[in-house]
């Protein structure tokens, strides 16, 4: 077993700590790690990004070759397209859509998430705005994690012994906030999974997952099956059009029970 | 697994504590700045007696290591690559006088130029002054050479440079410690003729560093991580060095047993153990992450040609920047993975490079300063130094127009003023004013010369993550009119936008003065305010006397 990861994110939005979570997660597995970070005159605002690997060998560089990571997660949208050189085909890309537009230039809403939502294999989430519904919204980077948690090779209930104890010094309030908007994630991802699995196209996934609010645990079953159903039915343009048209994210539950009725 | 996570920064850190330091010394630097950070950490923590703190600057740093080892302790010292240059004075004759308690200097390089204004490589430091450089390339080798070099230090009574780069800096990786020991007792060196350089003492000492040339050249030969590995006579043979051994291994596979390997991880140089691999080999490739400083050797600048030698110089690697597995892949016909394409990519991928924080009192500082030299016409330029006012080099304040190294501005600005230029002006941080900026400010102030002088004090050592500063406040204006520069013309201004009028009629008056004038915008760093109210309040706690 040998998976490489890239974290990605603008200073200041805790890429770190994400790395920190799993670099404790996978010592705890009793796996090897080698993990690079970047300190420094880039933490002022500028691209940042953690490298992780994780084995059942010895691992020998920190870095990761082109075309090798098996998942990329951002905590930015354009910085999720900064790595993808490194990711496999095959890879997966986990991203918040929430745009931190700290530099002039930084393209259009729409022309980003066009290549962004062309990738083969995305959980694309308002991380931002779960983060927020989650207690605060400093914990998107938790968001982002738990929407990686289900490609990774660690129990999620690790990853979330090891979010408790990241912030177990800023009290009870703030550990709660961080777990739920871990398990926001999750669900988010696999709601995304399931949906790629029943054969629904990835930009119409990511168009629904970016705008939907998640609950702390798995979509329900049936639930799901609605969605499914909805987005083949010749209504999902304009289902979509109105999750897009909503600034705020839209509940889960009202769209199915639109979903079941005649 | 009872092993930790650390940074290779940390794995340094850890060694130097557990090798039974008595004090280390330091100045701030990306990648280094983590290793004294870790050892004054830890030493709060668990109530370490490590004497030491962040140094003046670099040289001041090594010379506070050299007392220590000078009375028979051992000292770490740690900084990056360009801060050698600083105290390349004392590092330099320290390997004369040689050390008495082990010495070790860690020096972080930084290829790629991640952090740095150069990517010069610590290893020609070690060989020019003819001390032992040890390279780890991994976490554990981090911890395991640190402790190795304080051994070897006190065993031929030489400072030992131990050198990372970035990569391994700034990486974790789980290490396992060894048992810790005691520091030394006080023992003051008995031959004080060696550590005093008169003339007939230092060509003693010079003897005698030559004398320990052979010993640690035995040392090299002898070290088990110089691994030699011949598969056969005639195959293609690879030297490799530092980090890049790791990328080596990662970039062939099982590719590696195909190949004669020499990794050096020690030097001088084992050069008996590359003429083995010379021997049984046809051509050589030299894999080495910074300049291609074994290359230069073995190649003798391509001058021999007994054996084809490839590498940097010849142009079978990239001559710049580090290097990681995809860059010497080619070099062995092995391919570069292909990667996810996506359709648009390189029409929304933006640079996004770093600036200064929202607030910062150095954005204040630079509007008013440009609003003023606007009023000047067109033309003036300002000489600028090292920190986080660097940035204001790029967009959108493009305020300076120089940054050559610590505390450079003030010289370069005296210089400008002396050809001629006028306004001669030059913005510098509190502590990279303290670091070295002190001694142009005297040539200044000794002339009078007609320079404008800017100090940002924001009251901390912001950039490399908020390291107290020497001075602030009050502080830094006593020190200025101690240097000699006359009470009229040091004026204080407060970096808002609310007193930007204020601020750029100062800067105004100081203008119409022929002579030298010292601004100092005050006002302290948003990133940091915690930390600064920490130190200020602790320094208030201060004793007069420290024993």
């Amino acid at each position: 077993m040998n998976i490489d990861l890239v974290i990605a994110g603008v200073g200041g939005q805790g890429v770190l700590s994400i790395a920190w979570v799993l670099d404790h997660a996978a010592h705890e597995a009793g796996l090897y790690l080698k993990q690079s970070e970047v300190h420094g005159m880039a933490q002022r605002g500028g691209a940042v990004s953690a490298f992780l690997r994780i084995s059942d060998q010895p691992l020998s560089s920190v870095l990761i070759a082109q075309g090798s990571a098996d998942l990329l997660m951002s905590v930015e949208p354009l910085e999720a397209l900064r790595y993808t050189q490194l990711l496999k085909p095959s890879g997966w890309i986990v991203s918040d859509v929430t745009p931190m537009r700290n530099v002039p230039n930084y393209p259009a809403m729409s022309d980003l998430t066009q290549v962004l939502f062309g990738a083969p294999r995305l959980v694309a989430v308002d991380a931002t705005r779960l983060a927020h519904k989650a207690g605060t919204i400093k914990a998107q980077n938790m968001v982002v994690l738990g929407a990686a948690a289900m490609h990774l090779p660690l129990p999620g209930e690790l990853l979330e012994k090891h979010i408790a104890a990241l912030f177990a010094r800023k009290g009870e309030r703030i550990v709660n906030a961080n777990v739920h908007a871990f398990r926001k994630g999750d669900s988010a991802s696999r709601f995304t999974s399931a949906l790629l699995a029943a054969g629904i196209a990835g930009d119409l996934i990511a168009k629904v997952v970016s705008k939907v609010h998640f609950p702390p645990h798995p979509v329900a079953p049936d639930v799901l099956a609605a969605w499914a159903q909805r987005l083949r039915s010749p209504g999902a343009a304009q289902l979509i059009q109105g999750l897009q048209e909503h600034d705020d994210l839209t509940r889960l539950a009202t769209h199915a029970e639109l979903a079941n009725q005649p | 697994m009872t092993d930790l996570i650390l940074l290779g920064d940390e794995a340094v850190a850890r060694a130097a504590i557990d090798a039974g330091i008595t004090a280390a010394y330091a100045y701030p630097g990306t990648p280094s700045t983590e290793i004294y950070q870790t050892i004054a950490d830890h030493a709060k923590e668990f109530g370490l007696p490590i004497r030491g703190f962040w140094s003046a600057n670099e040289k001041v740093a090594l010379e506070e290591a050299v007392g220590v080892s000078y009375a028979g302790c051992r000292a770490l010292v740690s900084m990056k690559h360009v801060g050698l240059n600083v105290a390349a004075d004392p590092f330099m004759n320290l390997a004369i006088s040689g050390v008495h308690g082990g010495l070790v200097i860690v020096v972080a390089d930084d290829p790629s130029m991640h952090s740095s204004q150069n990517e010069q490589d610590s290893r020609y430091f070690a060989d020019f002054a003819m001390v032992p450089c040890l390279e780890p390339a991994s976490q554990q080798e981090c911890y395991d050479m640190t402790r190795e070099a304080f051994d070897l230090s006190e065993r031929l009574q030489v400072p030992v440079l131990v050198r990372l780069v970035t990569r391994l800096a700034h990486s974790r990786s789980q290490v396992q410690l060894a048992a810790p020991r005691l520091p030394n007792t006080p023992n003051y060196v008995a031959d004080p003729s060696r550590f005093t350089l008169i003339p007939a003492n230092a060509r003693r000492s010079y003897g005698q560093l030559i004398d320990k040339q052979a010993p640690l050249s035995a040392f090299s030969e002898a070290h088990p991580y110089n691994q030699l590995t011949v598969v056969g006579q005639g195959h293609t043979g690879i030297l490799v060095s530092g980090l890049a051994w790791s990328y080596l291994r990662e970039a062939l596979g099982e590719h590696l047993a195909q190949y004669n390997v020499l990794r050096i991880a020690t030097y001088p140089l084992p050069v008996k153990k590359i003429r083995q691999l010379m021997d049984c080999s046809s051509d050589v490739f030299v894999v080495e992450e910074g300049y291609p400083f074994i290359e230069r050797y073995v190649s003798a600048l391509g001058l021999l040609r007994e054996r084809r030698i490839r590498g940097k110089l010849s142009g079978d690697l990239p001559r710049m920047g580090e290097l990681s597995q995809d860059a010497i892949k080619p070099c062995f016909g092995l391919t570069v993975a292909r990667a996810l394409q996506l359709d648009g990519l390189s029409k929304v991928l933006v640079g996004r490079p770093p600036q200064l924080c929202d607030k910062c009192p150095h954005s204040d500082a630079y509007i008013a300063l440009k609003e003023v030299i606007a009023e000047l016409g067109v033309g003036v330029r300002v000489m600028g130094d090292i920190g986080c006012y660097t940035l204001g080099y790029l967009e959108p304040h493009q305020a300076i127009h120089a940054c050559l190294c610590m505390g450079a501005s003030i010289g370069m600005a005296i210089g400008a003023a002396h050809a001629g230029m006028t306004p001669a002006l030059c913005v510098i941080g509190d502590g990279t004013f303290t670091h070295s900026g002190m001694a142009p400010l005297m040539d200044a102030a000794r002339e009078n010369t007609n320079i404008k002088v800017f100090i940002l004090d924001n009251s901390i050592v912001a950039m490399t993550g908020g390291q107290p500063t020497m001075v602030s406040d009050d502080e830094v204006i006593q020190l200025v009119a101690g240097l000699g520069v006359a009470r009229d013309h040091i004026r204080i201004v407060e970096p808002t936008a609310h007193k930007k009028h204020q601020t750029m009629a100062t800067i105004r008056e100081e203008l119409a003065y022929t002579g030298l004038s010292v601004i100092v915008a005050r006002r302290a760093c948003v990133t940091y305010a915690k930390e600064i109210k920490a130190i200020k309040s602790h320094k208030r706690e201060i004793p007069v006397v420290a024993a």
